[in-house]
């Protein structure tokens, strides 16, 4: 099967993008406050966009 | 519509339509006395309309709305109208498919008219036309509400919702012509998939610009099955389209690879056009628009971005299930049986997620038919995922491969879970696009609801019938040790379960222009709706799925 | 205190509680100052979505977000004099209490997500490296097989290096101090079936295990994230709850002004003002003004003392009605407050090192798999006539396939799935081994006020006129004394009688004028100095108009709900129960009147409490104590293992194991339950594991053990302990109705 010598690797390097994706996620914080970002979606008291506001990232706080 | 462009994203946008229609040109030219000539007089005509409803509104004044006070939805609405009125088109062929079967006289003996041709215009008009759409405007609308930020620019998404549409047409008029590359769901000659490549670049530029803009710091994982959907699907459509055409101006091309070796790589696109297109992108629209139409969260958060990554993996390596005893290496097909039957795991925890989120809400499902359109589609999506584990264990597939089985598994997950999940998500989103207080018709969606419901139900169980009695007739030995029953036997068995089907598809089907017919409605005739919302609002929508004690 | 209303709180605002609000400023990383309040309140998504509309809409805010989970908000102030107070005012006005949050949740703990990525590397390979393996497994040959096993090594080795670390060093640090825990027969095997499978490999053979190694780690990273995140929850939850001592004091300054200092600052002979509804920063003595002091978590006394010039305050008291000023007697380290922390880590050292039962297992576990392996690897060698090479083959197939991996997921994934059921009850589990010891206890022991009682009195019923008692509560709701709060709440029947000119007279009631009468509440010789005639009894309290005849009210504790339940399973589970309170005898004997119990002390000091329970355990009893205050802190700690309501002191749920949020003491019979499944799960999985080994052992030592055989052998089983496990939350007996069909039973009998 040397179509797999193209496909294995293929398959391998979107799964390297895969987890560098989740390593970028968990270092930004996305997964500081599940609860609370099931819950975000669900308001819809204004359907406009957030005027752009600059968020730090919760992480951030250095006592 | 146009008139909310300024007046040089006009311009650019003309400009591109018309550098299109110079390519439209130049097939028609050199690829005269070609099939691919006429594929360039389609391109022409479809940039040639564009052109004129941008002329239309050329002169029109500049817009002086806010842009930063509002979401950005014209491609929305106009993809969710395109995307219904390709539903129409592509289950009308399919009815017509299907009803050829049971009478082959319907086949009105035209060589454009031949079922190897109409075929692959249901399958592209329903996954493409009607799913494509329906996931390209869903997404707009997602990424844009998730991230609490307007698109980074205008013409961008009607370049992906218009150029995406002229690959659809491309492709469904070239079936008719006998254009095809013989492979299932990827029929679609070189300058398509050429043209698809860029228009798809266009899309994942669009999205992650906008998510690089969002004002919510968290990503919702709707965005990431969307993402997965728009990133895969890009680099299949890649490797499996990989050929040579014979000549740059005939439509024929040859595929980079050979035998069982094409085999392979089309097995592996094809099963995950299945993960990613029909599976990856509606579990986005699930996971946003039926918490937001439940009003409570998705039950277990954690569990949905979990099984995200498990249908990622365990996707990638089941294609080869299509191939059990082919000239595949045995060691393959046992690889994609392993992974095939492992998918069930994260499979079952995205539809069981779904369905506890409805656990406590059951009333709403009974009152609110859009509801139910969602959580029945959750249901067909772990019926059939359970169907295809099962069948994707060697034996079974013995029985179940080249027979009707195969079609009714289809079936469950495209008409029960892909277009039920959109039709769900089209009716919730359709008021709130249009700042309508609520549908034109509820009494229309549940009337959609119950044709939809029952057309599958008919559909599904007269292929399964079918389908076993096929297998079981397949491999019946006489006394002798011959084949017990003739194939024409076996066709003439069938003919009760083909009207049966047809039958199922006349009501999904009408199902579908009652849908199409009650948004138009909508559109036109509702009031506006003054607070721009239409979720439910009851004080239990704040309340967690699962009371936490005392 | 008076209600306030909405617009005139920030100015209302005590400087004390704005000096403790600007605690809750840091700065970010970028130089600016971030604000991070902890608002326990925070239930849902509607909190979150008003409270960050409503902050966002300030104009001092640059943007405001709420974790949800950590229930706690994060402001990024606008401009650059940013006031915390102001912040805590606005949420105030929205309905929540917040408070600056406290540091140890500030920063969430790195461990967390470096398990966390270790475990996705794991499961990236696992994945990978399955796929494969199955090829293999299912025929692939020749060069395609080469091929795939050197990927296969391209993708373990950097995994394991990577993901072991939390193993290796872990086994590293027991084996420098010569112990053994799981982490070491674990590290063995991973590297072992790694390095095997390297040298393997070299040679062109068949027999790889890179997929155990890999698959296994994966396995336990999962195992340990979770438990890992459990514990996080728990601690954060319980850091959530509103922080009741004081960070800092107002001091008088020489030339009369009031100035904010931190409580560390505090010198002895400063001038302190306590107003009412703060507490007392240091001890100190009262030099000016008279107050009702609520010292309920002190001493265990349930109703207010009255405090005058010239008496000793201890820090940590409630402050009720008044506003007094008192000279500061020792710096905040002598306090008595710091004398109880002490005290309670103290109790702590002596409690002596519990070891885990998951290494009591490993302690027993590791130097029989090692001789194992090596009696293995001698009698192959001896049958092989010297050949050592397969020999050493079947030896490490040994240690790979006996590798604890059931044995490692035994233990945490049970107390994981039982931590959860647990906050489901509302019970935040500090960590697993907490869980252990509840499970084997053998007496528990009980503080009275605030534990055993709500804390909250309650009123018997009274038969009055009806102007009398909604003149009584209209003066009741204006009081934060106990007794007034406690007509206020149970006279909801009558409406609140319109109240003038309220003055509050500590340590003896409340006056005011209705409809231009003057009326008293309070001690019943107080309200009879206006009042016609004596009140029935002179220290109970009394309402009466002036001239009027008095009505006398009787305010009695209350027990907790579901006292009678606990007791009754305890006694059942044949457990001593004892009482320990600081409070009067007369009092303890009152209450626990139709309770069965084995010993009741009162008057206890906090000490008196230590000793006892140090007494206790030196007899080797294991005993459970339940207790709320300050004063047993250090109870807590000394005890076996131990269980506080959220009420209770900040020291007293540092110092459990176990902290309850629900109202009935219920929860501590029911947590009792569910840790003595935890423990019977825990032994059912070890037994699990251990039928595992001896199948499997056998097969290794005869060398028939395949790299498919290891990887099915030990998923399986470890499924099969991740399966028993979940049985723990599977049957969620729900608590309320176990005790409600309890009580009907009993009705019935
Ligand atoms: C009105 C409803 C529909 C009817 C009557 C219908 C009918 C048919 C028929 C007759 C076939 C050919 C089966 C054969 O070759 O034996 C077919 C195939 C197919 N249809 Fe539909 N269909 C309908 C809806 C849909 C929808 C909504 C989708 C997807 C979203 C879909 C996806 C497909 C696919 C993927 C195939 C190819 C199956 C295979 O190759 O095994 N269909 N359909
Ligand atoms: C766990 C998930 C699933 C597994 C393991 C699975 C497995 C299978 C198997 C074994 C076949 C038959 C192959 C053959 O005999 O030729 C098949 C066909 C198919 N399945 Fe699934 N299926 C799954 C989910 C879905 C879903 C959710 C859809 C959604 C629409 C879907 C769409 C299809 C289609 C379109 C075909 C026909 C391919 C063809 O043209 O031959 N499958 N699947």
């Amino acid at each position: 099967m040397s179509i797999l010598s193209l496909l294995i690797p293929v398959t391998l390097v979107m799964g390297l993008v895969g987890l560098a994706s989740f390593f970028w996620s968990l270092r930004n914080g996305q997964y500081e406050d599940l609860e609370g970002d099931a819950e975000r979606i669900l308001y819809d008291e204004d359907d406009r966009p957030l005027p752009s506001r600059t968020y730090k990232s919760p992480k951030e706080p250095t006592p | 519509m146009m008139s909310s462009l300024t007046a040089t994203e006009r311009s650019r946008a003309f400009m591109i339509t018309m550098t299109v229609l110079l390519g439209g040109l130049v097939m028609a030219a050199v690829g005269h006395g070609d099939p691919i000539g006429m594929q360039g007089w389609v391109v022409i005509l479809f940039t040639a309309v564009v052109g004129v409803v941008l002329l239309k509104s050329f002169d029109a004044p500049d817009p002086v709305e806010d842009r930063s006070a509002s979401y950005y939805d014209d491609p929305t609405r106009v993809g969710i109208i395109i995307a219904l009125i390709w539903a129409v088109i592509g289950m009308g062929v399919g009815l017509w498919v299907a009803s050829m079967l049971a009478w082959p006289n319907l086949r009105f003996d035209a060589a454009w008219s031949s079922f190897g041709r109409v075929r692959p215009v249901h399958t592209s008009g329903v996954i493409f036309g009607f799913g494509g759409n329906a996931l390209i405007a869903t997404s707009f609308h997602i990424m844009q509400r998730t991230s609490r930020a307007r698109m980074p620019n205008q013409v961008l998404p009607w370049f992906v919702l218009i150029g995406f549409n002229l690959f659809c047409v491309i492709a469904a008029s070239g079936y008719l012509m006998g254009i095809t590359q013989s492979k299932e769901y990827a029929e679609p000659e070189w300058y398509a998939d050429l043209w698809l490549v860029v228009v798809w670049v266009a899309y994942f530029i669009l999205y992650m610009r906008t998510l690089a803009r969002r004002n919510e710091p968290h990503i919702y994982v709707a965005n990431w099955y969307y993402l997965a959907f728009i990133l895969v699907v890009a680099v299949l459509h890649i490797v499996n389209n990989l050929a040579i055409p014979a000549s740059l101006t005939g439509a024929k091309s040859y595929s980079a690879f050979a035998g069982v070796q094409d085999a392979m790589t089309q097995w592996w696109y094809g099963h995950n056009a299945v993960a990613f297109f029909l599976t990856s992108g509606f579990l986005g629209m699930l996971y946003y628009f039926l918490p937001k139409r439940a009003g409570r969260p998705i039950y277990s958060y954690r569990l949905s971005i979990l099984s995200f990554w498990g249908i990622v993996f365990f996707y990638i390596w089941a294609g080869s299930h299509h191939l059990h005893y082919t000239a595949l290496p045995h060691w393959v097909q046992t690889l994609g049986m392993t992974f095939s039957v492992m998918l069930l795991v994260p499979s079952w925890a995205s539809a069981g997620n779904a369905l506890m989120t409805l656990n406590g809400a059951w009333h709403k499902v009974r009152d609110d038919a859009t509801l139910r359109f969602m959580m029945v589609a959750a249901v067909f999506y772990g019926l059939s995922t359970f169907e295809g584990s099962f069948m994707a264990i060697r034996p079974v597939n013995g029985l179940s491969h080249y027979t009707d089985w195969t079609v009714g598994h289809v079936h469950a997950g495209a008409m029960g879970w892909v277009a039920l999940i959109s039709f769900g998500s089209i009716y919730a989103l359709t008021p709130v696009l249009w700042r309508r207080e609520a549908m034109y018709s509820w009494k229309a969606v549940e009337l959609h609801f119950w044709l939809a419901l029952s057309g599958t139900v008919i559909y599904v169980f007269a292929m399964w019938n079918s389908g076993i009695i096929q297998g079981l007739m397949w491999r019946t030995y006489g006394e002798t040790g011959t084949l017990k029953y003739s194939f024409l036997e076996s066709m003439i068995a069938m003919h009760p379960y083909y009207v049966a089907r047809a039958l199922g598809g006349l009501l999904f089907l009408a199902g579908a222009c009652v849908g199409l017919w009650n948004v138009l409605m909508t559109v036109r005739h509702m009031p506006r709706h003054a607070p721009e919302r239409d979720y439910p609002t009851s004080s239990e929508a704040t309340e967690p799925a699962v009371p936490a004690a005392e | 205190m008076t209600l306030v209303d909405g617009d005139a709180a920030e100015q209302l605002m005590s400087p004390l509680q704005q000096g403790a609000a600007r605690r809750s400023l840091r700065t970010a990383r970028d130089g600016g100052a971030i604000c991070l309040l902890s608002v326990p309140d925070i239930r849902c998504g509607g909190c979150v979505s008003k409270i960050e509309r409503a902050l966002n809409a300030r104009d001092d805010v640059a943007s405001a977000r709420v974790n949800l989970s950590l229930k706690r908000v994060q402001i990024t102030p606008s401009g650059s004099r940013a006031d915390p107070a102001l912040f805590i005012a606005a949420l105030d006005r929205l309905g929540f209490a917040a408070s600056a949050a406290d540091d140890a949740t500030a920063t969430p703990d790195p461990t967390g997500n470096g398990l966390l990525r270790a475990t996705a590397v794991a499961g990236f390979g696992a994945m990978n490296i399955m796929l494969l393996s199955v090829a293999v497994w299912s025929g692939a040959l020749g060069t395609t097989r080469d091929a795939f096993h050197l990927l296969s090594a391209m993708i373990a080795v950097p995994v394991v290096l990577y993901a072991g670390q939390p193993f290796f060093s872990s086994a590293w640090s027991a084996l420098r101090v010569r112990r053994v825990n799981m982490d070491v027969p674990i590290t063995l095997a991973v590297l072992l079936a790694t390095v095997l499978s390297l040298a393997e490999l070299l040679q062109g053979g068949e027999q790889l295990f890179f997929d155990a190694a890999v698959t296994l780690l994966f396995f336990l990273l999962g195992g340990r994230y979770l438990d890992q995140m459990m514990r996080e929850r728990a601690s954060s939850a319980i850091n959530g709850l509103a922080r009741l001592a004081p960070s800092g004091a107002m001091v008088r300054r020489p030339d009369g002004a009031l100035a904010y200092v931190e409580l560390e600052e505090v010198k002895p002979g400063d001038r302190l003002v306590v107003s009412a509804g703060e507490y007392v920063p240091v001890d100190a003595q009262v030099s000016e003004g008279s107050t009702d002091l609520d010292r309920s978590l002190i001493t265990g006394e349930p109703l207010p003392v009255l405090a005058s010039p010239g008496d000793m305050i201890e820090a940590g008291t409630l402050n009720l009605t008044g506003s007094v000023e008192a000279v500061a007697l020792r710096p905040a380290a002598e306090s008595f407050l710091a004398q109880m922390i002490r005290m309670q880590s103290e109790a702590e050292r002596n409690r002596g090192t519990y070891e885990r039962i998951a290494n009591r297992a490993a302690r027993l576990y590791a130097p029989v798999v090692h001789l194992m392996a090596l009696l293995t690897f001698l009698s192959w060698l001896w049958t092989t006539d010297g050949d050592w090479q397969q020999a050493l083959f079947v030896a490490i197939s040994v240690l790979i396939i006996t590798c604890p991996c059931a044995l490692g997921l035994a233990v945490p994934v049970a107390h994981v799935v039982a931590a959860g059921r647990l906050m489901r009850m509302g019970v935040l589990m500090k960590d697993g081994a907490g869980i252990e010891r509840l499970a084997n206890i053998d007496a528990a022991v009980f503080d009275k006020t605030g534990t055993l009682t709500t804390g909250r009195p309650r009123l018997e019923p009274v038969i009055a006129d009806v102007a009398d008692l909604s003149a009584a509560r209209g003066l009741a709701i204006r009081s934060s004394h106990p007794a007034a709060k406690a007509i206020a709440a149970d006279l909801v029947a009558e409406p609140a009688a319109v109240v003038e000119q309220v003055q509050e007279v500590p340590g003896y009631g409340i006056e005011g004028r209705i409809d231009g009468r003057r009326a008293r509440l309070g001690r019943g010789d107080w309200v009879a100095e206006i009042a016609g005639e004596p009140a029935s009894s002179p220290t109970d309290p009394a309402f009466a108009f002036a001239g009027g005849a008095p009505i006398g009210f009787e305010v009695t504790e209350t027990l907790r709900d579901g006292v009678h339940d606990t007791f009754d399973a305890f006694s059942r589970g044949g457990l001593d129960l004892v009482i320990l309170s600081g409070d009067s005898r007369e009092r303890v004997m009152h209450l626990s009147h139709d309770l069965v119990l084995t010993d009741i002390c009162a008057g206890m000091k906090p000490a008196d409490k230590v000793s006892y329970l140090e007494n206790m355990r030196h007899e080797g009893r294991r005993p459970l104590m339940v207790g709320d205050g300050l004063n047993d802190a250090g109870a807590l700690a000394a005890a076996h293992v131990s269980m506080a309501p959220s009420s209770a002191s900040d020291a007293g749920r540092t110092a459990a194991d176990f902290v309850f949020l629900r109202k009935g003491l219920d929860a501590v019979a029911a947590t009792h339950r569910v840790a003595c499944r935890t423990a019977a799960v825990v032994r059912q999985n070890f037994t699990l594991a251990i039928c595992y080994n001896c199948i499997a052992i056998p097969l290794a030592v005869a060398g028939l053990v395949t790299p498919l055989i290891a990887a099915l052998a030990m998923s399986a089983s470890s499924i099969l302990v991740i399966g028993n496990s979940l049985r723990l939350s599977a049957s969620p007996e729900k608590l309320r109705h176990g005790t409600r069909r309890r009580r009907l039973k009993k009705a019935a009998t």
